[in-house]
């Protein structure tokens, strides 16, 4: 048998409360944040390294309401990212600060910015002070960077914040010029930003739907669809698991998944994944053969109360008799007088009557004694043929031809039941074979003359049109029920219960990052990953097209699917003119290239100018963007048209900022 | 009262969007509000918004790939209307219960009576 892959099922580590010495208190050292949709990233700009990577997402347990009268309700802690050890457990109560690749639950944000500063051991009195250097989305609405300024300026009174785009933050770290086609693969989004001579050409870049977690969606379904036994044991963890470990995408998408209807192709490199399984024998307790010794020994033991009963019986019988001969005696005698005294006792009237209750328990005995006889040698004839007529011979040989014999019978029997019913099936449906067909036989009974029934098999007409279960089937589905138990009872047991808790993964590890190139594939109606590059490239010069497609930069989580650089060159040289020449860069570490970058970023003495401080705050507003070489481009939102005629809707505008709604 | 939410820390003199449990809660909007709300604003003709970057629709007709195993599908099961790409599995497909064709569908956002 092949290796069987086996879930890791991963634990988080709670983190650790960082140390936060002097020189960053004092340092006015800046703080990179790369705040992800799917991982949040932070550390100090002095570092190599990250101090915190967790996942963007907060479970904040229920409260107990059915305790609610016993005590206060002790609201369980809220955890938030590493602090959550096993998603699984609080997987319908995670919220995360994220819709789509944009931040809009700000309360959310808060308790994750609450996160951060703790695990840093910020101890400074009301305030963080310290410089931020924050990655958003790319195109960020100005209504989102309001409300993260809005939190960062006024609820931890940082002196100053800096926004960047992380794929931007990407491509400068993997210093591979200033021209180049983004492609950035994203948890929810895939990004493709042209950047000619630095410049960012924000008009045709483009943005599809579509990620990483729409890929563990797609697996997860298509896995419980697959194994409908094992729904619960397919969780999202464990797919995100396979999906990072097991996927990969295919050069070819068309040619690779024709290979996989060859059954041999099939066996060969068929996945298989072990889900996590309890021993059947512990689980139920008892094999079969236990079972069935346990039934034995109950049937045993009844059939030894009932022969105790009847031995009873009988000696009751035996007394009765001896006693009524005895009075039998004494009229003999003559006795009378005595006699009419025990037949008082007794309830007997006359001596006739006395006689024939005699001969009843003469004959009550003798029938008791034949029971008796009768039931041991049923015993003896169960213990000899404990299954009736389907007994298997014992030597092996033998025993296997009959098992294959046994087999094929029950599989002839059940494909014999299947046609029969697929006939009746067709019979009540007009307009089918089976149904003229009937219509036939039941015009020649019709017509059939006074011969009729003069042979027997004439009377099988009737079978041939009856729409209901005949005698036929009813004789077959006994046969088969007796196969049934005799295959279930002699048929070796599968090797290994392990094998039931197998997923088979064939096409699927290629089917869900395809949906990168065929978003269509789960009705997403958007042009996939080529497509959409080949429409970006459409609106470049021919000179700057190349530009571009010599240096297609590949980031992002979602990158890190093996052979995606390959489809990539492929799906290229399909695209661009004959002979002229792509190429494609991918990054050195596509999650963490963004974070290194701000790093860089932050580190420089340039950052402070690039900075929104909080006078700016305060002077420009929330939206405000101060732009840099990794920035979004900052469009100031414009005044609100004020419709005099519409006056009522502006109060509408107004009133929807600040919905209130009960908790 | 222990609860995360009223915890305080040192950094922080007040809590800014975190409300304590039983106050009223404010609504964020979703990303889709803020962008319908961003889309009434008389925009420079320049300004590139974040609506204004998705993705063209394909253009590529859409290829059919079996529900069931992922294998390219010439065929659609009527009853169903799950693809399927041979006879062995039309018998699967025949075979699977109503909810399980139904997942299948919406899998492929094809459950709609639109599509």
């Amino acid at each position: 048998m092949e290796n069987v892959l086996v879930l890791k099922d991963y634990k988080t580590v709670p983190d650790i409360v960082h140390e936060y010495s002097p020189t960053l208190k004092f340092g006015h050292i800046p703080l990179v944040i790369d705040n992800g949709s799917y991982q949040c990233r932070v550390g100090w700009s002095i570092n190599d390294e990250p101090n915190l990577i967790f996942k963007n997402l907060i479970a904040r347990p229920r409260k107990d309401r059915c305790k609610k009268d016993a005590e206060p309700p002790a609201t369980p802690p809220i955890q938030i990212g590493n602090d959550i050890i096993n998603i699984e457990a609080v997987r319908f109560q995670l919220k995360t600060q994220f819709d789509k690749n944009v931040v809009t639950h700000f309360e959310a944000q808060e308790q994750v910015f609450d996160y951060i500063f703790s695990h840093l051991g910020i101890d400074n009195d009301g305030s963080v002070p310290h410089p931020i250097a924050l990655t958003e989305a790319f195109v960020t609405p100005n209504y989102s960077r309001q409300l993260m300024s809005e939190l960062l300026f006024e609820g931890y009174g940082v002196p100053g914040v800096s926004y960047g785009v992380d794929s931007l933050f990407s491509m400068y770290k993997n210093d591979i010029g200033d021209t180049a086609l983004i492609v950035n693969c994203g948890y929810h989004t895939i990004h493709i930003i042209p950047v000619i001579r630095g410049q960012v050409i924000v008009d045709h870049a483009r943005r599809i739907n579509l990620g990483g977690s729409e890929m563990i969606y797609y697996l997860h379904k298509l896995l419980q669809l697959k194994y409908p036994v094992h729904v619960n044991a397919i969780t999202m963890s464990r797919v995100e698991e396979i999906l990072q470990e097991h996927c990969s995408i295919a050069l070819d998408y068309q040619e690779e998944i024709r290979k996989w209807a060859n059954p041999d192709y099939y066996e060969a490199n068929v996945k298989r994944i072990q889900l996590p399984y309890v021993q059947a024998a512990t689980s139920s307790g008892l094999t079969a053969e236990q079972q069935k010794e346990r039934k034995k020994e109950m049937a045993r033991r009844l059939l030894e109360i009932n022969a105790r009963k009847r031995e009873e019986r009988l000696a009751e019988d035996e007394e009765q008799l001896n006693q009524l001969l005895a009075i039998k005696d004494m009229i003999e005698d003559g006795d009378t007088d005595e006699f009419n005294e025990a037949i008082k006792g007794f309830d007997i009237k006359s001596y006739e009557d006395l006689q024939r209750q005699i001969s009843n328990i003469h004959m009550r005995i003798e029938k008791n004694k034949q029971r008796i006889v009768a039931a041991a040698t049923a015993e003896e004839n169960l213990e000899t043929r404990p299954t009736g007529r389907l007994n298997p011979p014992t030597e092996p040989e033998a025993f296997q031809t009959w098992l294959n014999e046994t087999r094929s019978k029950y599989r002839e029997l059940v494909a014999r039941r299947e046609a029969r019913r697929a006939r009746r099936a067709a019979m009540v449906k007009r307009r089918t074979a089976a149904a003229a067909e009937r219509m036939r036989v039941i015009s020649r009974l019709a017509a059939a003359g006074d011969d009729f029934g003069n042979q027997d098999s004439d009377w099988d007409a009737y079978k041939s049109i009856s729409r209901e279960a005949d005698s036929d089937s009813e004789a077959d589905g006994e046969r088969l029920m007796e196969l049934e138990e005799a295959l279930r009872e002699y048929e070796p047991p599968p090797a290994n219960s392990s094998q039931h808790h197998q997923l088979h993964l064939a096409i699927e590890p290629l089917r869900a990052p395809e949906l990168m190139f065929q978003p269509s594939m789960m009705g997403n109606l958007e042009a996939g990953l080529a497509e959409t590059m080949e429409y970006v490239f459409k609106h470049f010069s021919p000179e700057d097209q190349l530009l571009l497609a010599n240096n297609v930069f590949l980031t992002g989580g979602s990158s890190q699917f093996p052979g995606l650089k390959e489809r990539l060159e492929r799906e290229l040289l399909e695209m661009r003119p004959f002979q002229s020449t792509h190429k494609v860069v991918v990054a050195k570490n596509p999650s963490l290239d963004a974070w290194y970058g701000a790093r860089d970023f932050a580190g420089s003495n340039e950052f402070e100018n690039w900075c929104i401080s909080k006078e700016e705050y305060y002077e420009m507003g929330g939206e405000y963007l101060k732009e840099h070489y990794a920035s979004n481009k900052y469009y100031k939102s414009p005044a609100p048209i004020v419709d005099n005629t519409l006056a009522p809707s502006i109060d509408a505008n107004v009133v929807k900022e600040e919905i209130v709604v009960d908790c | 009262m222990t609860g995360d939410s009223e915890k305080t820390y040192r950094f922080k003199t007040e809590n800014k969007f975190l409300v304590k449990s039983g106050c009223k809660k404010r609504m964020w909007r979703s990303l889709k509000q803020i962008l319908t709300a961003e889309r009434t604003l008389p925009w420079h003709n320049d300004a590139v918004l974040y609506y204004s970057i998705n993705a063209p629709p394909t253009f590529k007709p859409t290829k059919k790939y079996s529900d069931i195993s992922g294998l390219p599908a010439p065929y659609m099961d009527r009853h169903s209307k799950l693809f399927y790409s041979n006879a062995e599995e039309f018998a699967t497909v025949r075979s699977l219960p109503m909810d399980i064709t139904a997942g299948y569908l919406q899998l492929r956002g094809a459950n709609t009576i639109v599509g």
